[in-house]
């Protein structure tokens, strides 16, 4: 039993973080800000070629054959970077693919050549829509510039559809660099599964993304508590401030450390394996929305602007704790969970 | 990464069920005096016995020498054995967990043979002499003074907040031995014979009324100099050793009791009336989200923990970090026992004791201390603040 990463899995994460430094600096795509197409064909090309979108496929299915673990860690990473992009409807949809056996679908998604956009139901009051091997009716629309394919998740069943045939509404986003839109679809799917593995997963890697973006803001807000001078000295140094700072470290390292636990406990097939998920989830979830608001808080007038990154994370927990599942939701999962006996 | 236990641990953890099956003690554990004493005491011999002392003391001082893992597994299949009381509310505590690993990793080899092993047959009982009327967060500001006088110490002074000392043997105390040198410099570790003459004992109620919490008044007492552990003026370094223990494994049984206490109280609220006087207590929103989130959170608390035990492998020594499971851990100790109380109903203004199924008011009021002893949260994130993240100290 050990929690944390082996050597391979923490050169994974240092290549993977290099490039997101390199090709996800936030304040170079910030010119991207409200535009549909925030990742050019290139870069997403690119992510393909570094086997981000398949870590968790099998090599006979043509993915890298690592598993959900050292996927978590590529999600944890994305979340810290408040990396934008259709990573999460991507890699899902790959599970997809490979489960309902469609080896072009497959590969035109782990190629990068074919773009997934992310589509989920929101509650109305006049129904739900159907998702399965039909998909039919009114979905919220993620990252769809540049995608051809949606996936289309419920938390019961996942499908990938064609984008084409959707009807679109693009809306004004929360999130800058999240492109949102209100997609109605009538169609048959080209792939679909009809079973819960999808949106386990789906839960475990919103969970990895919302602890990287818990973590990160942790560390946010220490280096600019060490940095930044008041009263003639480091803000760090007042209580009011390093004891925000240990709080959010203390979030984050509950966050980190469950998430992981959880993807392990997947790939394990542990039988509390969705306990620990929904856990991970809810846990990382709400330090995500309590770090990212602390680090606004830290930063005081410069953390309220919109040429700092802070804002990001505020508005990329807001969007995450509402994919594949809401807060409230997952807490209703989890009380109906068992847990290890 | 990997949650998957080794044939050993998983052998071990068959072992532990099936052991403690067989002899967990199902009388309620006596609230106070000398019945508390043997009862904590006669259970500590049978663990003993049982071959389930000092499961992680090194073999050559009559430990098992186990990993912390196992240490956790033992922790989890006790709470899992659903017994009468809990682990570390008991006087053999800072007997296992301070005096002896202190003793191990500071104590000269007649130390060593002469108390080790009674605390593991559970021969004797400890308490512990740190804090002070004028020293509780800053320790290091202690003043009970002690002036060598031939070969014995002279102690004169107080010391308080002392868990047991009423029913103890022996006292962990910490002495300024030098009132010139830096407040870190003068201090010294002494072994004190709770018998000795000019030691006044005096019972403290707590909040949750239990009556173990001491005050204890030196007038003069003379300690041999045998009985320093670690050298003169050399007590700070020492007491810190045995902090370090306290962040590694000290309060896993706690941490891991608080789970079982959280599966608990979700029975509780299947079956208990809610606030609504109709419907189980389970059916109200708020209780639900409450009770999700308080299992998600000592889900959390259990991975930081094997994050704990990981580090502590591979540095060799438990590090800064164990302040946020501490942390953590206090405050969502007192998160839970509120919820008990919101769920219980009216039962929440009926006190119980502190120990046993069910005693939900004892507990609750209990839980003030975890947030206040062994270094309060507020200290706790001092240290997180300093230690962990680097932060300049005021």
């Amino acid at each position: 039993m050990d929690l944390l990463p082996t050597d391979e899995q923490a050169e994974i994460v240092a290549t993977i973080t290099t490039q997101l430094e390199r090709d996800f600096a936030l304040n170079d795509l910030a010119s991207r800000d409200g535009e549909a197409e925030v990742i050019d064909s290139a870069l997403w090309s690119r992510c393909a070629e570094l086997g981000w979108f398949a870590l968790g496929v099998s090599e006979e299915d043509g993915g890298v054959g690592y598993t959900l673990a050292e996927e978590s860690l590529l999600f944890e990473a994305l979340g810290a970077h408040a990396t934008p992009g259709p990573f999460l409807a991507t890699v899902l949809a790959a599970r997809v693919a490979a489960s309902g056996g469609d080896a072009p679908l497959l590969a035109a998604v782990l190629s990068g050549e074919r773009r997934v956009a992310l589509a989920e139901p929101e509650p109305t009051t006049d129904g739900h829509p159907d998702v399965g091997t039909v998909v039919r009716g009114t979905f919220r629309l993620s990252d769809f510039g540049g995608a051809e394919l949606a996936l289309v998740l419920d938390g019961r069943h996942a499908a990938v559809v064609d984008l084409a045939t959707a009807t679109l509404r693009v809306e004004p986003s929360l999130d800058p660099l999240i492109p949102l839109a209100t997609a109605t679809f009538d169609t048959a799917a080209l792939c679909s599964v009809d079973d819960r593995t999808i949106s386990l997963a789906a839960t475990v890697l919103v969970a990895a993304e919302l602890a990287g973006i818990a973590r990160a803001t942790a560390e946010q807000s220490t280096e600019y508590a060490k940095v930044r001078e008041q009263f003639g000295r480091p803000v760090g140094s007042f209580q009011a401030l390093k004891h925000r700072c240990a709080d959010m470290a203390v979030r984050a390292d509950a966050a980190v450390n469950l998430s992981r636990l959880a993807a392990l406990a997947v790939v394990a097939g542990d039988v509390d394996a969705r306990f620990q998920a929904e856990a991970a989830r809810v846990v990382a979830g709400d330090a995500a929305i309590s770090n990212s608001h602390a680090n606004v808080q830290n930063h005081g007038g410069i953390g309220f602007t919109l040429e700092h990154t802070a804002h990001r994370y505020v508005t990329r927990a807001q969007f995450r704790t509402r994919t594949a599942g809401t807060h409230r939701g997952h807490l209703g999962e989890l009380l109906a969970a068992s847990p290890s006996t | 990464m990997n949650l998957e236990l080794t044939a050993e641990e998983q052998a071990f953890r068959e072992e532990a069920r099936t052991w403690l099956r067989e002899n967990l003690p199902d009388g309620e554990r006596p609230p106070e005096g000398q019945p508390m004493r043997e009862f904590d005491l006669a259970w500590q011999r049978t663990l003993f016995d049982g071959g389930w002392a000092g499961i992680n003391w090194p073999t050559e001082f009559g430990g098992r020498g186990l990993s912390d893992i196992q240490q956790m597994i033992w922790y989890e299949e006790f709470a899992r054995a659903d017994p009468p009381f809990t682990l570390n509310n008991s006087c053999t505590f800072v007997g296992n967990n301070h005096g002896g690993p202190t003793l191990i990793a500071n104590g000269d080899d007649a130390q060593k043979a002469e108390h080790l092993p009674k605390i593991l047959r559970g021969e004797v009982v400890w308490c512990q002499g740190f804090s002070e009327p004028g020293a509780g967060s800053d320790l290091a500001s202690l003043s009970t003074k002690a002036v060598i006088d031939g070969d014995e110490l002279v102690v004169t002074g107080q010391k308080t907040w002392t868990s047991y000392a009423h029913v103890a043997d022996l006292q962990e105390l910490l002495v300024r031995t030098d009132p010139t040198a830096p407040k870190h410099k003068g201090i010294s570790w002494v072994i004190c014979d709770m018998s000795l003459p000019g030691i006044e004992i005096r019972e403290i109620e707590t909040m949750s009324h239990v009556t173990d919490f001491c005050e204890v008044f030196y007038d003069e007492v003379r300690i041999p100099l045998t009985n320093v552990v670690g050298e003169i003026d050399n007590g700070w370094r020492v007491a810190m050793s045995t902090l370090s223990f306290e962040r590694g494994t000290a309060f896993m049984a706690d941490q891991v009791e608080l789970a079982s206490e959280v599966e608990d109280l979700i029975a509780e609220a299947r079956t208990r009336t809610g606030p609504d006087g109709r419907r189980p207590a389970i059916a109200d929103d708020e209780i639900a989200r409450r009770l999700a989130t308080a299992r998600a959170e000592v889900a959390a608390l259990r991975a930081m923990t094997i994050a704990g035990i990981s580090r502590t492998a591979r540095t060799g020594v438990p590090g800064p970090e164990g302040s946020m499971i501490r942390l953590f851990h206090g405050e969502l100790h007192q998160r839970v026992y509120q919820l008990a109380l919101d769920i219980i109903g009216p039962e929440a203004l009926r006190l119980t004791p502190v120990d046993g199924e069910g005693n939900w008011t004892g507990r609750y009021l209990q839980s003030f201390a975890y947030t206040i002893g062994g270094g309060t949260t507020d200290i706790q994130r001092n240290i997180v603040g300093e230690r962990v993240l680097g932060l300049p100290r005021q």
